[in-house]
Formats: C-alpha cells, structure tokens, sequence
C-alpha cells in the first residue's frame, strides 16, 4: 500500500492505495462513491466517466496513484437531489434517463462539452457523446437533453 | 386524452439516477461482507477431473473455494416462472460436466474483489475434452447428445396452416421461392452487468439481485436449498436495463448457496466478459421458408421452418420456439405454417431478450417477401398489405384489434416512400462513389402472456395520514417505464400527480404476488391492475366521506386530490386518511388482484434510408421512421424512449452485433470493443408515430411497446441495403466486407 492523496469533489483524501487500483476502484470500493458506474472494465462504455481537470476520462482505466494533484469530479459533485446541476434536471426533463446505468458518465460527458462549447451543434453533440454507450434510449432524448442543458446553463449566465 | 394518460412523464426514479444516489445492486455492501469470482470453464464441452485450488487458499483474505462437491446437485430450470412450472430440469448451481466456455465450476470466496479475482487466477481445472458442437444444424442430427437422456433438438412445435394442403398450394402456384437464412446469437448488453448478494442469516436467505423475475428466484432458491419460501426474500433493487437478459436465476444460486455455506453475505459482480458468456444470449437461428408464389404477386402459402440455437442448456428453450409459434400468423392472413425446433449446442445459453423469437421470425418473412417483390417487379409494400391481417378480422379474443395495416400507411406517408424513390434513382444515377436503398419491415409481438400460462399480479396501496400514498407493486422495472405507467394510471383515477405516490423496490417479503416481468406486462396486465387498483381507492376514499360527511356517494367526485360534493369542496385526502385513523381506527388501503383474460398483439411498420459507400462498403442510415399500433398512449416520453432504443439494439442486429465462436467454442466478439454496440454518431434521426385505436382488455385501451420496438428493425435495414447494392441478400448481420463482396461479384 502506497499513500495517495487524491482530490475528488473539492474535498481533500489521504488514502493507503495498492499500485494496481483504478480510480474506478477507490471511488466505489475505497470511498463507497458509488455514482460512478462500471460497465465494462476495458474504457469502452463510458459509464464510469468522471471529469479529471475538466476533461471526461474513463476512470475505469486510470491508476488512483496516477491521480495526485489532478482535479476529480464525480457525479456526486455535478449536484445532488437536494440542489441538481441543470444538466442533470435536463436529462429528467428530456426523458433522457431510463435505466440510469450510463446516465452518471453521459451527464459528465455532458458537462465537458458544454464548459468548453455552450452552444454545441447537433454533430458536436453527437461527437461529445461517442464515447458513452446507451442500450436504452438510441440517445435521441439524450442529445434532446443537452440542448436543454445547454439552454438552462445560458440562462444562468 | 386525459389529464396525465398520454402525456410526457419523466420515469419516476430519474432524479435519483442523475444524481448517482439511486443503488443498484452492484452498489451495495453488508456488513461482513465478503466477495466472490465464479470459476468458468474454459472448454466448451468436457467434464472435470480435477480443480486445484491450493495455491488460492495460500492467499492472505481468501476465505475458501467451493466447487460442485459444496452445492446441491439438484436440477433445475432457470428459466422457470412459477412453482410447478412443468419445465425439463437440465442446470445445477455449479457443474461437474462443461458444456460450453463460461458454464459455472465454482466460486472463489475473499474478503475484497480484488483478492478474489487475485485468487482466481492461480487455479488451475483440468478437463476430459470432447469435441464440442457449435451449430444448430449440426447439433440437430449429432450422435452425442450434450445432455445425458435429453435430445439436442429439445422439442418441435408446429403451428398454423394444415402441412399438406401448404405443400399443395406451393406446388399449384405459378413461381416457388426458397431462402436459407442464419442468424447468429447476439447479447441483450444491458450497461448494468449481472450483480448479486446473498446473505444467509438466522435461517433466513436474502437474496438481492439485477433480476427481473424475483418471485421464481424465490422458488428456485427454495426448491434448490429444501427452504420454506416464506424463509427465502428476493429483493430487486434499482435494475440497469435487462432487456430479457436477468429473466432467468444466473448467478442468484451460487452467491445464495456460498452464504449458506461461509454464513456471511456474498457478493458476486460479473464483468462485461463474464456477462456476455456466463449469462444468457439471444437465440441464434437457421430458417428455411418457401413460398408459392403467383406472377400478380398474391403468396398462396409459406412454409416457414426454424431450428433456434438454444445453447448449452434447456432454459427458455421451448418457451421461446412457442411463443414465436403464432406470431407470425399474427401479423400474415395466408396459408402459413409455422415448425420450430430449439437446439442445444455448446455454446452460452440462449434465453429471453426483447422480443422473445419474434425478430427472428420477422427477420425470416419480411427478408423472404421483399426479395420475391423485387424478383417479381413489384413494390415490397404493396407486396406486404396484400398479405396482412385486416382491422377486425382476426380472432378478438386472443389477437386483439390489429392496426398493422394503417402503421404501414401512416409510416409509408412520414417517410415520403414512392418520391424517396425516386430520389434515390436519380441519386444512384448521378453518384458514383455512393449508392442509396429504402427497406420497410413490418413486425409483431404480444402484450402479455394469457393464454401460455397464468398472468396475473395483487397491488397494494395505501393513503397516508398526510393525503400522500405507497404503492406496493413488484413490478420489475427495469428502466423501460412501466412504474411510471402504473403510477399515471393510478394518478389518472385518483387525481394525484405521479410524486405523490412512492413505491417500493420489488421484495418478495413486502410486495403480493407477482410473476417476473416479461412478455410486455408492465402496462399491458399490471397496468389494468393498477387502474384496478386505483378505481378501489377511490371507492374507500368516497366510503370514509360519506360517512365524515354525511352526504350521499352519487354525488361525490375527486379533483385535485380533494373530494367534492358536486361544485363545494368537503375535504382533501389527509383529512380522510385522518378521520378513518381517528374516527374509524381503521388505515385506508387497498389489495386487488388482477389477471389477464386475454393476450394482445401490438404491431410496428418501419422504414429506413440508407447509404453504403462504394469503395467502403460501410452502411450508413439516413432515415428512419416507425409507425407503432401499441394501443392507447400512456406515457408518451416512456414509449417513445422505449420505440428509440428499440430501434438502437435492431440496428445492431442488423449491422454490427453478434456472437460468433471459434472452433472450441470461445466467443470472439467477447468485449464492447468487437462487440459493437451503435453510438450516438452512427444513430440515425429518427421519427415516431401511433396509432391510437386502441384495444380492450388493457387499462384506457393500451397494449405494449417494448419488445414489438425491435422487431421490425434489422429486417427493415437488410432489405433497405438489398435494395441499395440491387442484389438479395440474407447476411445477419451485414458488415462493410460482405456489402463490398456483394457490390463486387
């Protein structure tokens, strides 16, 4: 075991890690986050998207040690049933959420988009979303709730 | 039409799962909890002569290893439905006999996940071999049979028109045409895998699982461990997506019977490998139809011949060739006759996945039509209608009120068919590099299972002290909607939004009696159930005013969770549930039981638009647009995202998804990098529409959308890409190689 300090969420962990751990694995099995999906194992899905320094990466296929002063956000820090992030009210209003398995990495897929293109064409969104697989919904309410997402987040502003 | 029935509704738990608060199964941790990896085989067909595992049980954290000398050796079938169902017994929890890459030979227990795949890894099994059959056909007419006393064709059933007289008719008419068409086993891919915990405790066995069918786990559990059923709780929390696939017990037996032995919760999370060769697949299929055919294009009879390729045990084998038995009949209105046979190969077991033998079927008649149109000059629609069911005409009790033939109109009108024609002409003329085809693919498939067997579920409901209730349904939803459904129904009648009702998981200790969710239940028979249900508690809500209140019922009526005498407001629903609590000592809840009189078939036409590039081969859609008869409209954002990703899985089928095994039976497309699901780039637009006729026997005349969505897909894409390169084409799935080889001969 290695000591890691690993920043998730705006908070700050000091964690006993193994060498071999993903961050997939200290998020869910370390720090019981569970948000974050598994769906493959092979970084081919997309469900355990999580943002690291703004970017939507596979956590799946990150080492937890590799991690040390990068910038983690989960789902759990996109926003909560308490106070929800727009993207995440968009996806509920879309009716972008089914079996909600992919939802987590889609919505932070989302989220990388938009802080660098708020107003994303429909190729840019598709484009944005190639990496997160969706066996539900044939990603038409997703793309849907994007530009909802997109349009909730310009209002803010 | 009413103030909730067809409006666009979110599914009711979408917060919590856009937040990553809901829990599924794999998010879940007992105390004392340990871990296991099952142990599979890595031969397709041998038996077992030695398991070393001594090196494992070294490893600090490794609790033990059981292998098949540690579980019960009863049979079993997992794909059972209730108790009694009077299915062949072929499986037990782990296996002495492999009989395909991936059958269980035990569990490795530790205290973390990552010790026990540590474990796993230095144990070494050593096999007897044979050789292993991996073809339906093949394995139809084997000498070996891969179960002991059970023949590799398990079964055959004929339906439809008399044998003969569809002989005398091919051979009375003018042309007979014949295809020959495989079909490969594909996966149900749900995101979520296959995850359990059982957790023995106090003679008590909890068993929490990705299911969609925990009322038969609990049998299973209880016939398998000799326990009471009372003694034997299975819990479905939040499911991923099953799609058909957590239809059958998987690995609920093994985590169940590991608890049993160790006395501590055991949890077992299969990876993305493990799920798609240790748990259930899609029938792989060889069909063989021949028609007679007349010059005008009038088919005289078909006769439609299907071996299913059913995998390495009996499951859902006969289940499934029955159920396809009579869909087709459904949709077509001509001699046809229907021969299904299901055989077992050493391949993964076959099971249930939407549709349930249908696409098959379909892939088979719309492939084989649309070829004779072209053959015979015509157009495959007008070739189709001449043969469909007609509105009315068939039998009412069981078929329903089939729209198919307006879906066909109303899709033809959307996709703009007979000018897209001729666009596509000029286009093919004026481009060298592209070349552009239309396909249309009609399909069918049943809302509910009466007649096969009993469909039938008891709800509860109960208003609280504050107007709010609980719904107990166990109802499997599995991300498709039908709580949500439910609920609108229950919010229709008792004039409630659907947040004011909140259910439970589906646990068989909490909620009355269901059967497992397949065959298009969820609105269809639970659905009824609910409105049922609800009409009921609206009768005790105006029972307790009548006696508050003094008034006569007649004249009594809910609005906006209040209760009305004609125009003067009396009450709102928690001064009711008070008053009963108070005055009465009495809660307001309400039990019904529901069962379905009668099976009905929803319908779906579709159309599509593709380019295939000629130096590529690659097929690119362009359009697509899917007519549905599912009834009445309950949910329109539900059956829409429903019809959507229907579609997504039936262009997989068609362009990009299949298991296909190497000659020792290992599957080659094991990962989702060879295993290619259709991402959001590669999806079409698409248009939707419904035929709202409706139809009785279900609740405000709707039917079922989830399986009728992916039936006519693939079909519609192979005939749409016939009719690009202008050559016939049977390929299932049909890669950029075989376009490029077809475009090239």
């Amino acid at each position: 075991m290695t000591d890691c300090k690993l920043t998730i969420n705006g908070k700050d962990y000091t964690l006993k890690v193994e060498e071999k751990w993903t961050l997939l694995y200290v998020l869910r099995e370390v720090l019981g986050l569970t948000g974050t999906k598994e769906g493959c194992g092979t970084s081919d899905c997309g469900a355990c998207k999580v943002l690291v320094d703004g970017k939507a990466v596979n956590s799946c296929s990150l080492l937890a040690l590799k991690m040390e002063g990068k910038k983690i956000t989960t789902i759990e820090g996109i926003g909560s049933s308490d106070k929800p992030h727009p993207i995440q009210e968009a996806f509920i209003e879309a009716g972008a959420v089914q079996c909600g398995f992919c939802t987590p990495g889609m919505i932070i897929s989302t989220k990388a988009l938009l802080d660098g293109n708020i107003d994303p064409s429909e190729e840019e969104i598709r484009e944005g979303l190639s990496k997160n697989l969706c066996r539900c919904t044939g990603y038409v309410k997703i793309i849907d709730a994007v530009n909802i997402a997109a349009a909730k987040i310009k209002e803010l502003k | 039409m009413g103030r909730i029935i067809g409006s666009k509704t979110p599914i009711d738990d979408a917060l919590a799962k856009a937040t990553g608060e809901a829990i599924y199964t794999g998010d879940m941790k007992l105390a004392n909890m340990c871990y296991g990896k099952l142990i599979l085989s890595t031969i397709a067909f041998g038996k077992v002569k030695s398991i070393d595992y001594s090196e494992a049980l070294k490893i600090d954290g490794v609790i033990d290893v059981l292998t098949y000398k540690d579980f019960p050796s009863d049979k079993y079938n997992s794909a059972l439905r209730f108790k009694d169902h009077g299915i062949i017994k072929s499986e037990t929890v782990v296996s002495e006999t492999v009989r395909f890459v991936g059958d269980r030979i035990g569990v490795v227990l530790a205290e973390t996940l990552e010790i026990a795949e540590k474990a796993l890894k230095t144990i070494s099994v050593e096999y007897e071999e044979y050789t292993p059959i991996l073809d339906e056909e093949e394995a139809a007419v084997s000498a070996t049979n891969i179960h002991e006393g059970i023949s590799n064709k398990v079964a055959t059933i004929a339906t439809g028109a008399d044998a003969d007289k569809v002989a005398e008719l091919i051979k009375s008419a003018d042309l007979i045409f014949e295809d020959k068409i495989k079909i490969p086993m594909v996966n149900q891919l749900s995101i979520e895998t296959f995850s359990v915990i059982g957790d023995y405790r106090a003679k008590k066995l909890t068993i929490y699982a990705t299911t969609q069918n925990t009322f038969a786990i609990r049998v299973l559990a209880s016939d398998v461990y000799k326990m009471p059923l009372n003694k034997v709780v299975v819990i479905q929390p939040t499911l991923g997506g099953a799609f058909g696939g957590k239809l059958e017990a998987v690995t609920e037996l093994v985590a169940a019977g590991a608890s049993i032995k160790v006395k501590r919760p055991v949890k077992i999370v299969l990876s993305r490998k493990e799920s798609m060769i240790a748990s259930r697949t899609r029938n792989g299929a060889t069909i063989e139809v021949k028609s007679g055919v007349n010059k005008d294009g009038t088919i005289l009879a078909t006769d439609f011949r299907i071996l299913t390729n059913t995998g390495a045990y009996v499951g859902s084998a006969v289940n499934v060739i029955g159920a396809m038995s009579h869909k087709l009949l459904k949709a077509y209105k001509y001699p046809l006759r229907y021969t299904g046979s299901p055989v077992m190969t050493n391949t993964p077991i076959a099971g249930a996945m939407r549709g349930y033998g249908s696409p098959q079927a379909f892939i088979g008649m719309n492939l084989h039509i649309n070829r004779i149109a072209n053959e015979l000059g015509m157009d495959p629609i007008e070739m189709t209608m001449k043969h469909l069911v007609d509105k009315n005409e068939v039998d009412l009790l069981t078929f329903g009120n089939p729209e198919l033939k307006a879906c066909v109109v109303r899709g033809q009108e959307m996709f703009a068919w007979d000018s897209k024609k001729k666009e596509i002409e000029e286009f093919n003329n004026k481009n060298k590099d592209f070349t552009r085809g239309i396909g249309f693919g009609i399909g069918a498939h049943g809302a509910g299972v009466y007649p096969a067997h009993q469909d039938c579920i008891n709800l509860l409901l109960r208003l609280n002290e504050d107007g709010s209730f609980n719904y107990w349904s166990a109802s499997h939803d599995m991300g498709n909607g039908s709580l949500t459904a439910q609920k609108m129904i229950i919010s229709e009648i008792i004039t409630t939004e659907v947040a004011d009702i909140e259910s439970t998981e589906v646990n068989t200790e909490t909620c009355p009696w269901n059967l497992g969710d397949y065959a298009s239940r969820g609105v269809f028979v639970e659905g009824e159930g609910a409105l049922k249900l609800a009409l009921a508690m609206k009768e005790a809500i105006l029972d307790v005013a009548v006696l508050k209140h003094k008034v006569n019922k007649e004249a009594l009526t809910l609005k906006d969770k209040h209760v009305y005498l004609g125009n003067k407001l009396l009450c709102n629903f928690s001064e009711i549930a008070m008053y009963a609590q108070k005055e009465l000592q009495k809660e307001i809840s309400v039990l019904i039981d529901h069962h379905s009189i009668a099976g009905r078939t929803s319908y779906g036409a579709h159309f599509a638009e593709v380019e295939i590039d000629k130096s590529s081969g690659s097929v690119k859609v362009l359009d697509y647009v899917a007519v549905h008869d599912s009834g009445t409209v309950i949910n329109r954002m539900g059956i829409e995202g429903q019809l959507e990703g229907g579609i997504q899985m039936g262009l997989g089928y068609a362009l990009s998804e299949k298991m296909t095994f190497d000659e020792k039976g290992y599957l080659l497309e094991n990962n989702l990098k060879k295993y290619h699901l259709f991402n959001s780039t590669e999806m079409p637009k698409i248009r939707t529409d419904f035929i709202e006729t409706g139809d009785n026997g279900g609740p405000f005349g709707a039917k079922s959308i989830s399986e009728c969505a992916v039936v006519p897909v693939a079909p519609t894409i192979i005939n749409a890409v016939a009719n690009a390169i202008g050559k016939h084409t049977t390929s299932i799935p049909i890669s950029k190689e075989e376009v490029l080889n077809i475009i090239n001969k």
